[in-house]
């Protein structure tokens, strides 16, 4: 019975796949034929023509400028934009003050308290430790930066992220016109939401918090929606026959029923902002990322790890609570313990350890108590480039492999890339967004391809192109392998879950240390990074994907006497295609993120010119190249998804 | 969290119920002057040597004036900008920008000068002096293109590379390679921190290199380095950044204030429009943070301990 | 949230029927309200409609009355159209075409607020999966109703201690439906809907979703409640069985229509259909079917002897009665006799030969 369901799936699929693949190829070769003499008449030369370029410099330099002349008079600055920055800096300021006066006892208390009422003992040990640790790494205050700025970030997330989400879940009409801005949102690397708040905030903190807000915001709204939308049909028809009100019905069903969405959409809004307040240090967040940020100019990779450790720990503290609250909530045990008298034990235990601190002297994380990690550290990554940097005998040294993957890989990749006519390359997105989409997602990847050309960009897109199919590949091969032996077997899953946790929430900047230590600068650590913060997801969904093949088919290939490699060829591989794709998908939009922060490591390419931006002034470049990078991760993002939309519809 | 929400909800009550105009190119950081403390903020350019003056600096603002002293990282264009809107209180050491000085200076009066630094720069293109001495030739950029085979990379394709640094910096170098039609190709390294690391490692074999660098530094004590001849800079030869065919001038490097600060700044307004030190000086604080691996704090501490005689006129009475 | 809307005053005499439904019409699909329009778009059968129309009529034309104090069951096999029914009676579902009126009031032509109060002290329901709120205790699922209606704290929850052991469910009232088996859950489904003591209770396949032997016991439930209460009942299920055992009147439904509406004893004993017959074929008969059904005239020498059964005894019943004494039985009604039957007569209900007298 379950072979006949193994074999038809195995044959039938290349066949369903071919008919309609060969009748698009067909046509695009047809739209070709007639195309390509045109195009080559009239440029003969490969690269895209100059008289497709749209020269945005001037406008946008001049709407800059505009921006600086006027910020001081303007009404829309003085009377709107003006006061959404006073908030900002009012408030993170305000946030900023209460834990300086909570002092670190006050501080540590506090959250420890917090971590227990909500997650556990376990959890709150963790969380204490985690901040006496950042405290201990010399980096309180800067920390206490970061929290005091991710605080307001997260709660203007979660406020307009829920209200966005609450308004696509009760209209289908915003629903329809919200989820794709917010699915496209989610594709794009955290780097391009930084020009635009700059061009109107300057630089700065309330720049930042609005680049987080922005950047965290989405994941919430898109959650509350599906929260909303997914709640148990029948449960909301008994509350209608109950006579409920739409008022009743919202605040008594909907919402309760969505909360481990609504929940989870908190847990995700907190990461992203953490990702994205870490980022914002290059357009002056300060705190810690800042401390990074400073560090990798100097390629001080001490100085670097001592205000990244912080940031893991923060990540992986913030993630578990929240998660933990998450599962608590959404256990339906009916365990629900006194509140208030919780709350005053918290607030009191606050201010008794503020105080005892305060009366002691110690308000301030006490100078003798921090350990200076830096110099042994850089005293160990000066032993490496040292001894493993360069002329290790038969392997070779770390900077000669980053030498050879880019002579060998990245360079060839760009030269290929950039040999191909323009035309060509716009006829390969086609061909691979339609084939595995619809001809509406192969148009949307080609204008958004062709769009990078236009701005005049052609031949960096190409680059950060090229650094990103080179990264994606070597992502792909090491994903797949490790996956496929996770899902093989127990133990490899076993010990690779709590590696793969931790590695998933850390923010993407942190990666950029460790391969500036062993690459040093240029496209390789770029790439290396882009790797290293990829793999997890993408090991994680191949391994799950291949767990989750019907059981029945491979119990019916096994008693067929099929061995272990014809199972994962015959019947795994293909019943989780989709779970393959969508790990290349999330390989690919990942891998572009953190190439784009590569240009603070010498990437080059698109993100150079986004880093030159910023530091320069000069905006318009800032801007045109951060378009591009959208252009880019739309263009990558449709290439490679495959189901989203007819899941998005029975959703 | 409760906390955060009230106060949150508090702040943006008042914001719009006090309803007035808000001027953002008036506000400060939130992070400071925190609890009382009385804060100065310090702009850390990317460069050792800017690096060097704002480590001093915040030594003796914290141990012989009693000031906390924040410092951001920030490119120094954007820094105009912060300065101007008091989120950072000083820039100890500018390379020149006449349009920000024009209009942060002059128009709008929100940043003021505060004197020289009393260090001298100069940028220009520099090649390792074993190689000036196997090819004297070399130091004149006429017979650049003969050599540009020597500077051959992977990255630079088949013209010459001209090495740069941190995007950030003030550069006409694209510029000068097209107007003085050199075969060549500048490949930026991303930061100082990795130019550095490039140079040393050709420098260790002996490799050929020609680079964008600039005086003072105290690389050169480790690498010794000859400065390749431009066309001379006059006045004015570099106004259209599109057709500058010329070398670099020699800067005096200038301190700026914010305007508020160098008003109502008190003591550390003051020290800060004082401070004035030596190329010497700085390259030797440069070089224990830079070469030895100190931290700025270890190593402005042991300039301080050995220079009293210097920095003791600094000090507002 | 106080709707203490008075309903106006009706002309409720004893039989103005609970529900009384007239030609209701529930399209789904394009451009509804032209298909009961259009006499040839309304005789199409289901298939053809659907190809040209692009719509499906889940309920065609349907008239029936619910008495007061009656289990009404609606019956058939799934996408017959009942549970679309049942939710037009409140416009959950808003019909299509044709008259709902409760207590004599026009269900059709009420506004929000009227409907509200109608869904609120008027009519609740029972649905197949509970449709329980899982974050809520099942206290406070069974006060959640009333919590609706603006009941303050303290008096729903009374109310809904005293609904939970109504349905014998004490001791578990601080549990989440989450913890509950399945039986447990629909008797809170039961207990939330009688909190709010309405006049009519609905059910939609109820005990679907449960294993046979709790099916049974909550069968029994319900027949308890309505003993002990009265209360009007419209019962929805795809189970003969059931149908037959709770229901005081069957409509049968199929394809949208009702194809018989019947006493469980006309609908086993007359089917008016193949359809109907090849659905109740496998019934014992002897189960349903009461002595009238084999009754003749009693004989002069019948009159006095004989065991007595009542005339609404089934048939089985009759038997055991007559094989103890082996004798024909007399069927009494108050002291009079309104006739005797025999084992000849029983044996042919019991076989289906016997003459369709009842229908």
């Amino acid at each position: 019975m379950a072979t006949i369901t193994v074999f038809p799936s195995r044959l039938q699929l290349p066949g369903a796949l071919r008919r309609p693949a060969v009748a698009k190829l067909a046509v695009l070769a047809v739209a070709a034929a007639v195309l390509v003499p045109l195009l080559n008449s009239r440029w003969t030369n490969g690269t895209w023509p100059h008289e497709l370029t749209v020269s945005l410099t001037r406008p946008l330099t001049a709407a800059s400028d505009w921006v600086i002349d006027n910020r001081d008079s303007n009404p829309l600055f003085l009377y709107f934009l003006g006061h959404v920055s006073n908030a900002v800096v009012l408030s993170v300021r305000a946030v900023y003050l209460t834990l300086l006066a909570a002092g670190w006892a006050g501080v540590t208390a506090a959250t420890a308290l917090v971590a227990w009422r909500v997650a556990g003992a376990r959890l709150a040990l963790g969380t204490a430790a985690a901040l006496l640790a950042c405290g201990l790494l010399g980096m309180w205050v800067p920390t206490m930066q970061t929290l005091a700025l991710m605080a307001v970030a997260v709660l203007a997330s979660v406020s307009v992220g829920f209200l966005l989400g609450l308004a696509a879940g009760l209209s289908d009409r915003l629903d329809r016109v919200l989820r794709p801005v917010l699915d496209t949102m989610q594709i794009l690397p955290a780097f391009a939401y930084l020009l635009p708040v700059v061009l109107v905030f300057g630089i700065g903190v309330p720049a930042a918090v609005l680049a987080t807000v922005v950047y965290a915001a989405p994941p919430m709204a898109r959650l509350t929606a599906l929260g909303l939308r997914g709640a148990d049909r029948e449960v909301l028809e008994a509350v209608d026959s109950l006579g409920a009100t739409a008022r009743q019905r919202l605040l008594t069903a909907r919402l309760p029923l969505a909360r481990k969405d609504l929940l989870l959409g908190v847990n995700q809004t907190i990461m992203m902002a953490l990702s994205m307040a870490v980022i914002a240090s290059v357009i002056g967040a300060g705190g810690l990322g800042d401390r990074v940020y400073q560090a990798l100019a100097s390629v001080d990779v001490g100085a670097a790890l001592a205000a990244g450790i912080p940031i893991v720990l923060l990540a992986v503290v913030l993630d578990r609570v929240t998660c933990a609250a998450g599962e608590r909530l959404g256990a339906d045990d009916g365990r629900r313990t006194a509140g208030w008298a919780y709350v005053a034990l918290a607030a009191a235990a606050t201010v008794a350890a503020a105080l005892a601190a305060r009366l002691a002297g110690r308000l301030d994380w006490p100078d003798a108590w921090t350990v200076n990690i830096a110099g042994p550290v850089n005293h160990a990554v000066d032993w490496m480039t040292a001894h493993l940097y360069s002329g290790v005998p038969y392997v070779g040294g770390t900077a000669d492999w980053a030498g050879r993957f880019t002579s060998w890989v990245l360079d060839p990749v760009r030269s290929a890339l950039l040999w191909l006519p323009w035309w060509s390359v716009l006829l390969i997105v086609a061909a691979l967004a339609w084939l595995i989409g619809t001809w509406r997602t192969a148009l949307t990847a080609v204008l958004a391809m062709a769009a990078t050309g236009v701005l005049g960009l052609w031949k960096p897109s190409l680059d950060t192109l090229s650094q990103v199919l080179a990264a994606v590949a070597v992502t792909l091969v090491a994903g797949f392998a490790v996956g496929i032996a996770a899902a093989r077997s127990a133990r490899v899953d076993r010990l690779l879950r709590p590696v793969l946790d931790v590695f998933q929430t850390m923010p993407q900047f942190v990666y950029l240390i460790p391969v500036v230590a062993l690459f040093g600068v240029g496209r390789a650590p770029a790439v290396a990074a882009a790797i290293v913060y990829a793999l997890p997801a993408v090991i994680r969904i191949t391994a799950q994907g291949l767990r989750q093949v019907d059981a029945a088919a491979l119990e019916a290939a096994r008693s067929l006497g099929a061995t272990g490699g014809q199972q994962l060829r015959q019947v795994q591989l293909p019943l989780a295609r989709e779970a393959l794709l969508l790990a290349v998908n999330q390989g690919v939009v990942l891998v572009l993120a953190v190439v784009i922060i590569g240009g603070l490591v010498g990437g080059g390419a698109l993100g150079y010119d986004v880093v030159f931006g910023l530091a320069q002034g000069d905006l318009a470049t800032g801007l045109v190249a951060g378009v591009a990078i959208v252009c880019l991760g739309l263009m990558l993002d449709r290439v490679t998804q495959p189901t989203r939309r007819r899941a998005g519809k029975g959703a | 969290m409760r906390r955060t929400t009230l106060t949150a909800a508090v702040a943006v009550l008042a914001l719009t119920t006090g309803c007035g105009a808000a001027d953002m190119t008036r506000q400060a950081s939130p992070f400071a002057n925190a609890r009382g403390a009385r804060t100065v903020t310090l702009a850390v350019p990317s460069w050792v040597g800017a690096q060097a003056n704002v480590a001093v600096a915040q030594y003796l603002l914290e141990h012989e004036l009693d000031y906390r002293v924040d410092t951001i990282q920030i490119d120094e264009v954007p820094a105009w900008d912060a300065l101007s809107q008091g989120r950072i209180d000083a820039l100890l050491e500018d390379w020149g920008h006449p349009e920000q000085e024009q209009l942060y200076v002059r128009e709008k009066k929100t940043v003021a000068r505060a004197g020289g630094l009393g260090v001298t720069g100069h940028i220009g293109w520099f090649v390792p002096t074993y190689l000036a001495r196997q090819h004297p030739d070399i130091t004149d950029w006429k017979n650049l293109n003969k050599y540009a085979s020597l500077f051959r990379t992977a990255e630079s394709g088949g013209k010459g590379q001209l090495m740069d640094g941190s995007p950030s910096y003030i550069t006409n170098d694209k510029a000068l390679v097209k107007n003085l039609k050199l075969d060549y190709q500048v490949v930026f390294a991303g930061s100082e921190a990795a130019q550095i690391t490039q140079i040393r490692q050709s420098a260790k074999k002996k490799k050929p290199f020609l680079t964008y660098w600039y005086e003072p530094q105290w690389l050169f004590k480790k690498v010794p380095m000859t400065e390749v001849k431009l066309p001379p800079y006059k006045k004015g030869c570099d106004a259209d950044a599109a057709k500058v065919a010329c070398a670099y001038p020699h800067t005096p490097l200038q301190k700026y204030l914010n305007a508020d600060f160098a008003r109502n700044g008190g003591r550390a307004a003051r020290f800060l429009k004082n401070f004035r030190w030596t190329t010497e000086d700085q390259n030797e604080v440069a070089l224990l943070i830079a070469d030895r691996k100190l931290t700025p704090e270890q190593a402005a501490k042991k300039w301080v301990d050995s220079h009293p005689s210097v920095w003791k006129k600094w000090l507002p009475r | 949230m106080t709707e203490t809307l008075q309903p106006p005053a009706r002309q409720t005499t004893a039989d103005t029927p609970v529900f009384a439904v007239q030609g209701l019409w529930k399209v789904f699909g394009p451009r509804p309200e032209r298909i009961p329009a259009d006499p040839e778009l309304a005789a199409l059968p289901p298939a053809e409609l659907r190809e040209r129309t692009g719509c499906t009529a889940a309920v065609r034309d349907v008239s029936f009355d619910v008495r007061k104090g009656e289990v009404f069951v609606v019956m058939g096999l799934s996408g017959s159209g009942k549970s679309t029914l049942v939710r037009c009676l409140t416009r959950l579902v808003e019909p299509t075409a044709g008259a709902i009126a409760i207590d004599g009031e026009d269900v059709r032509a009420m506004d929000r607020a009227r409907l509200r109060a109608l869904r609120r002290h008027r009519a609740a329901m029972v649905f197949q999966h509970f449709g329980l709120l899982p974050h809520r205790t099942v206290l406070d699922n069974v006060a959640y109703g009333l919590e609706i209606q603006g009941v303050g704290k303290a008096r729903r929850r009374e109310k809904a201690a005293e609904m939970v052991a109504k349905v014998g469910l004490e001791g578990m009232e601080h549990r989440r439906p989450g913890q509950l088996s399945g039986g447990q859950r629909q008797r809170v489904g039961l207990a939330r809907a009688l909190a709010v003591d309405p006049e009519v209770l609905l059910f939609d396949e109820p005990f679907s979703a449960l294993d046979p032997l709790i099916r049974r016991d909550m069968q029994e439930e319900v027949i308890r409640l309505h003993r002990e209460e009265g209360r009007t009942m419209v019962f929805i299920t795809h189970d003969l069985q059931e149908a037959l055992k709770l229901g005081d009147r069957i409509a049968l439904m199929r394809d949208g229509r009702i194809v018989q509406l019947g006493t469980p004893e006309e609908i086993v004993g007359s089917p008016a259909d193949d359809y109907v017959r090849a659905f109740v074929r496998d019934v014992p008969r002897e189960q349903v079917l009461t002595v009238r059904t084999a009754m003749r005239p009693a004989a002069a020498d019948e009159a006095g002897t004989g065991p007595a059964v009542r005339p609404d005894a089934t048939v089985a019943e009759a038997i055991e009665a007559v094989a103890r004494a082996g004798a024909p039985a007399r069927v009494m009604d108050q002291g009079r006799c309104l006739g005797v039957v025999d084992s000849d007569a029983l044996l042919e209900v019991v076989a289906g030969t016997a003459p369709r007298e009842a229908a």
